[in-house]
């Protein structure tokens, strides 16, 4: 069994979280590295290695983001596209964004992320708390 | 111009590609296929580009928002450190100048403790004040009596003595704390600032006839080195930065017995500065505290200054040291003796 991806938060960049056992994978808190492309590269790997064994297996994602920069939010879309291929490749995938209950563009950002997705299930959500 | 102007090229791009699908000019299906293939990732591409540019200009615009609130923060945190600026100010007046910039620095913390220090203490008080002043109006007597404080604590200040407290027209100072420059110069310090004293008292005479006083004002001063406690006494809510102690005590008694326009010295203070200042010696006081009678001597004055005037002569060199105080002794006698000393060294 692959080892779960598990990279702390910083003031920068999210806490990512993939447990594979439960089949849950999750990206939290502020997203504005100084390279987003060295930071998102092994969340890219790691993502496609496990959705390239999933099959039909069923998997959720959640996006719980206060902040993310124009390099990071086209990185949640490649995410995304991953996702939605799985998806159309027959897995169950369900999609969670979450927003905090006052950010206006945080949820506006979901609704149209939400819109590109055809064959995956998304959920727009408000933070608990 | 509204966002959807800045892609209007792009959307006629798309409208242009989609007539060419519907028009059926595709008679491959695999070019069909493939072009169709290509204006989708187009239509994603440029809608990815909106979000992309939509959000960026919001992160820009709470940015800016931010950047405001934290200008007129800035603003607010500036008028409370200028009034905090003003209101300590104000506060610094009502504590030494050395007491308000060791707590300000933080050197010294506003907290219930003490230490045991060997200080020179200086007590000062104008005689018969409250008979003198009598007849005069309130606020003549508030001027006269500010003026004189002010002059007096300027003194001191020039001196480096740390002011304790005023209790109506007397003064209470010391030398050694916060800062020391060591007990002998703290005790010459406090010395020379007394006569500096009364030489500035002398200056103010006729300013204060002049403000309706009846008579000259005369000064009493005592002045004593010893150990005593210094640090915050009182409550959590008010507290005092003091000195106690039986020396403290015993300052105020010397100050007591001083004569008019005069400053009486304690034993050990003589000890200290008996190389710079010339002194006569007095009957022993009683003091509360004390077992025997406290030694006391009064200022005649600092060599330097006698030596000016030509009541003292004074020559030291290693090995040899001559202190000739004429007011003590006729010149005649001081010759002879001086002469009966050369006929020893010629032998």
């Amino acid at each position: 069994m692959r080892d779960p991806l598990n990279i702390e938060q910083t003031s920068r960049t999210p806490a990512v979280v993939f447990d594979y056992p439960n089949n849950h994978l999750k990206l939290s808190g502020e997203s504005y590295p100084e390279d987003a492309t060295e930071f998102y590269r092994p969340v890219f790997n790691a993502l496609d290695e496990y959705l390239g064994s999933l099959g039909e297996g069923r998997c959720r994602f959640d996006f719980e983001l206060i902040y993310l920069n124009s390099s990071s939010a086209k990185a949640v879309m490649m995410l995304m596209d991953k996702l939605e291929d799985a998806a159309k490749n027959g897995a169950d995938v369900d999609v969670y964004w979450f927003y905090d209950n006052d950010d206006d563009t945080m949820q506006e950002l979901g609704e149209e992320f939400g819109e590109e997705l055809e064959s995956a299930v998304f959920h727009l959500e408000k933070m608990a708390g | 111009m509204p966002s959807d102007d800045l892609f209007a090229a792009e959307g006629k791009v798309i409208v242009e590609a989609q007539k060419l699908l519907d028009d059926g000019r595709f008679a491959d299906i695999g070019d069909r296929t493939l072009y169709e293939g290509l204006l989708k990732d187009y239509q994603k591409l440029l809608r990815t580009t909106r979000r992309l540019m939509r959000l960026s200009d919001r992160n820009e615009e709470q940015l800016n928002a931010l950047s405001k609130e934290q200008k007129e923060a800035n603003t607010v945190i500036a008028k409370h450190n200028k009034e905090l600026d003003a209101l300590a100010t104000k506060l610094s007046k009502y504590l030494s100048p050395q007491i308000y910039h060791s707590i300000f620095t933080g050197a010294q913390n506003v907290e219930i403790a003490s230490s045991r220090k060997k200080l020179t203490i200086f007590f000062s008080d104008i005689m018969n004040f409250t008979e003198t002043t009598d007849r005069l109006e309130s606020e003549d007597l508030t001027n006269l009596l500010n003026r004189y404080l002010t002059e007096m604590t300027n003194i001191a200040l020039e001196y480096g003595a740390t002011i304790d407290k005023y209790i109506g027209d007397a003064i209470m100072v010391f030398f050694g704390d916060p800062q020391s420059k060591g007990v002998k110069e703290d005790a010459c310090a406090c010395v020379r600032m007394a006569l500096a004293m009364l030489r500035r008292l002398s200056e103010l005479h006729t300013e204060w006839l002049e403000l309706g006083a009846t008579e000259p004002f005369h000064l009493r001063m005592g002045i004593n080195t010893g150990y005593v406690t210094v640090g915050n006494f009182g409550g959590d809510e008010r507290m005092d930065y003091t000195i106690i102690g039986s020396c403290v005590n015993a300052t105020a008694r010397l100050e007591f017995h001083a004569d008019t326009d005069s400053i009486l010295i304690g034993h050990e203070t003589y000890a200290l500065v008996k190389d710079e200042v010339d002194v006569e010696e007095r009957e022993p006081i009683k003091v509360k505290g004390f077992a025997e009678p406290v030694r006391c001597y009064k200022v005649l004055g600092l060599y330097e200054d006698l030596e000016r005037e030509g009541s003292v002569i004074r020559e030291e060199q290693d090995g040899f040291k001559l202190l000739l105080d004429l007011k003590k002794r006729e010149r005649a006698e001081a010759i002879e003796a001086l002469q009966a000393i050369i006929e020893r060294l010629k032998q």
